[in-house]
């Protein structure tokens, strides 16, 4: 290459060296004729480049005729202060040029992909000149900055002139007036790769152009690559921590290690304040977790960490804290052990706050259970006589059968095979009856309904929602037309709930064995005349004969297999009870209809209902598929 | 022989009672056909010789009542003992008020029922 040289008797990187270097750096300082005043320890941290020359003077002569391992010092203790990079390097530059007489010197820092100069530094030099340089691309491959990268070799400037510029290329811009560039260096990182440059300036006033520094050169480009890696990993380090401690946040998750031979257990912040322990003031201990632990789930929270030390491998937990405040926490623990290269177990964790989740499903069961509940209250009154019903006609058998039988054995001569033909059925008919009572002994319940004012529209929907995935699973589409504005009801929301739930499913069982067309189910409301509302629902099943739809709402009658016939039954009930109407009618196509009208609630309803309206939506808001099948049942 | 013992009709949905009732009836030395339903009873040839008819109230289509409306608008005048399984004290009242000689629930006693056809043989 035309017009400068490697520069001779140095490795790529400027490391090796050392200790040689290091001797002749001082030799070189002593000789410069610099005081033997050493200062050593921490530099004031100071931030953003420096134009004040003459604070910069007074800096650097505190510093003239440091050794190398002084200036080590002095940068690692800005970094360890946490100064930011162009600080650091900054203040290398200001070291450099207080040590070498005649020289400034500069750092460009390059992007992480090494292509680019993303800063540049050096207190030496016009701030215009550094700004120039930033943001230029490196591979001026012809220019002395282009070759040293390439090269990853020092390179000595001959020729400043045609060496920082060069027609028709991206212009390396020239040195400021009164500065020639002299030398410069790769910073490259352990593994090679270009990291900075490090470029030292000649003052023009400087008449001497002995090569003698470049031996201190290397020592500098050193701290220089070691300050700018160590910055980049711990900028590394505190990008993953933050983006860790970031999703843990947002999955509500905390991580922990518990190294089980020394019982060392180091806890994420998050956990700290999970657990309400302040790990400044107490050490994180097993026993200290243990108290924290709900006394309920303490026995088995001591088993799993018994089974842990055993050696199983990973483990899963669920249970409670109880904290000081008495408040209750859920957490979730997840566990992997792992065992080092020593054989000792350690377990790596993560702890979930399921809290939410769990008072969610807690106040879902128990809806759940009050639906079911008032399912069954809903139904006693018609169970009541349909119960009557079913056990008396065995019981009738049961009597009648007898009777005979005793005639029969009465008479002269006795009908022994008579008797004992009517004692069978007698059996039989027994049978029966207790098979009534047993299918009837489980929707035994208490009774009461209450009335409030209600959205029908809002009602329908949360029952919707809690069985759309029954419906979905029989592969029902469904529709809903929901009149825009419905005057609110009077009535018990759970029961009416009730009702429209099981003509969703009686639809619902009426379309599953329909496959030539699709299943829909289309609900609507609208208001019927001036003062009630009426809610259909029209499914595309089986319908049934007009001649059977009198039959349809009679307690005991189903056309299902695995139905009781008792939901119309009660479902008509319940509507009569608000004084309404349920009734079926088959569809012009394929399906039947089933609608109810209830009469409006009295008008000063309405205000009260927007109260009413926000507790409702609380109180139902889904249900299980057992629920649901259990609801159909009847 | 047979043809002299007079004849009881049972019409009642329940299959129970289609099975021991008659059996009973005839210990009682009646002469006894059973039917289904109303439909039925009103399509046999038993219609007009039926000194009894033993109607169960509660049946699916036509129920007790209907036939003995039905039977009235025809001018067939047959005694009726009821006999429902549902336990529903106002039943009686408003049967008896309505011309039936008895109303029995189900279960019923062979005393009961013997004093009840009785009852209706009496009025025939």
């Amino acid at each position: 290459m035309p017009g400068f040289q490697g520069a001779q008797g140095r490795d790529h990187t400027g490391r090796e060296a050392g200790l040689n270097v290091n001797r002749r750096i001082r030799h070189e300082v002593a000789d410069g004729g610099g005081s033997s005043e050493r200062h050593i320890g921490l530099l004031p941290p100071r931030h953003g480049e420096s134009s004040n020359s003459s604070a910069a003077e007074d800096r650097a002569a505190t510093w003239v005729g440091l050794g190398i391992a002084e200036i080590s010092a002095v940068v690692g203790g800005l970094i360890r202060q946490g100064s930011p990079l162009p600080v650091v390097l900054t203040t290398l530059c200001e070291l450099f040029d207080a040590t070498v007489k005649g020289y400034s010197s500069s750092v460009l820092l390059l992007d992480c992909t090494g292509a680019r100069v993303r800063s540049a530094v050096g207190s030496g030099l016009p701030v215009s000149y550094m700004k120039q340089l930033e943001g230029k691309r490196v591979s001026w491959i012809e220019t002395p900055f282009g070759a040293t990268i390439n090269a990853k070799t020092p390179v000595i400037v001959l020729d400043p002139v045609s060496d920082t510029l060069r027609e028709g290329q991206e212009a390396a811009p020239a040195a400021a007036p009164g500065l020639r560039l002299h030398e410069v260096s790769p910073i490259l990182s352990l593994t090679g790769e270009p990291l900075g440059i490090f470029a030292v300036y000649q003052r023009e006033s400087n008449p001497d152009v002995t090569c003698c520094h470049s031996a201190l050169i290397p020592q500098f480009t050193h701290v220089a690559s070691a300050a700018i890696e160590r910055m980049r990993s711990d900028e590394a380090f505190k990008r993953s921590a933050a983006l860790l401690e970031r999703t843990q946040q947002l999955s509500s998750t905390c991580c922990f290690s518990w190294r089980v031979e020394t019982d060392e257990i180091s806890w994420s912040k998050g956990l700290c304040q999970l657990f309400e322990i302040d790990p400044a003031n107490v050490p994180v201990t097993l026993e200290l977790i243990g108290a924290r632990i709900h006394s309920e789930d303490r026995p088995s929270f001591h088993e799993m960490i018994e089974r842990a030390k055993s050696g199983v491998s990973d483990f899963e937990f669920e249970h409670r804290l109880r904290l000081p405040d008495n408040a209750v926490k859920y957490l979730r623990v997840v566990a992997h052990g792992t065992r080092d290269q020593e054989g000792q177990l350690e377990y790596i964790g993560a702890v979930q706050d399921v809290t939410h989740r769990r008072h969610t499903e807690e106040a879902l069961a128990k809806l759940r259970a009050e639906l079911a509940r008032a399912a069954r209250v809903t139904s006693l009154g018609v169970l009541t006589a349909a119960i009557a019903h079913e056990v008396n006609q065995p019981l009738a058998g049961i009597v009648t059968n007898a009777s005979t039988c005793r005639r029969m054995l009465a008479a002269d001569p006795p009908d022994v095979e008579g008797a004992r033909e009517t004692a069978r059925r007698t059996i039989r008919d027994a049978e029966r009856a207790s098979q009534i009572v047993k299918r009837l002994r489980a929707l035994f319940c208490k009774k009461g309904a209450t009335s409030e004012p209600l959205d029908l529209n809002e009602a329908t929907r949360e029952v919707v929602a809690l069985s759309l995935s029954e419906l979905e699973r029989n592969k029902v589409i469904v529709r809903t037309e929901l009149a825009g504005e419905l005057p609110p009801v009077q009535g018990d929301r759970v029961q009416l709930q009730q009702v429209i739930l099981n003509l969703f499913l009686n639809a619902s069982d009426a379309m599953s064995g329909i496959d030539d067309r699709s299943r829909q189910l289309v609900i609507r409301t609208e208001r019927d005349g001036g003062n009630r509302v009426r809610l259909s629902v029209r499914d595309t099943g089986v319908g049934f004969e007009p001649q059977g739809v009198d039959r349809l709402f009679d307690a005991f009658y189903t056309t299902k297999s695995g139905g009781m016939g008792i939901g119309l039954s009660v479902s008509r009930c319940i509507i009569e009870s608000h004084k309404g109407r349920l009734w079926a009618t088959p569809n012009e196509g394929p399906g039947a209809t089933f609608s109810f009208s209830i009469p409006c609630g009295p008008q000063d309803v309405t205000a009260a209902l927007t109260g009413a309206r926000s507790l409702g939506a609380i109180g139902t808001s889904a249900v299980t598929n057992a629920e649901g099948r259990h609801v159909r049942s009847l | 022989m047979m043809a002299k013992r007079p004849l009881v009709s049972v019409v009642d949905d329940d299959e129970s009672v289609r099975e021991s009732l008659p059996d009973l009836l005839r210990e009682l030395g009646y002469s006894v056909r059973a039917f289904s339903s109303a439909e039925e009873f009103l399509a046999s040839d038993c219609v007009g010789e039926t000194r009894c008819l033993i109607l169960d109230i509660a049946m699916p289509s036509m129920t007790g009542p209907d036939l003995q409306q039905e039977l009235t608008a025809r001018g067939q005048e047959i005694p009726i003992v009821f006999i429902t399984a549902q336990a529903d004290e106002t039943v009686r009242p408003r049967s008896l008020e309505q011309g039936a000689v008895e109303c029995l629930f189900k279960p019923f006693s062979d005393t009961a029922l013997f004093e009840a056809l009785n009852a209706a043989f009496r009025v025939s």
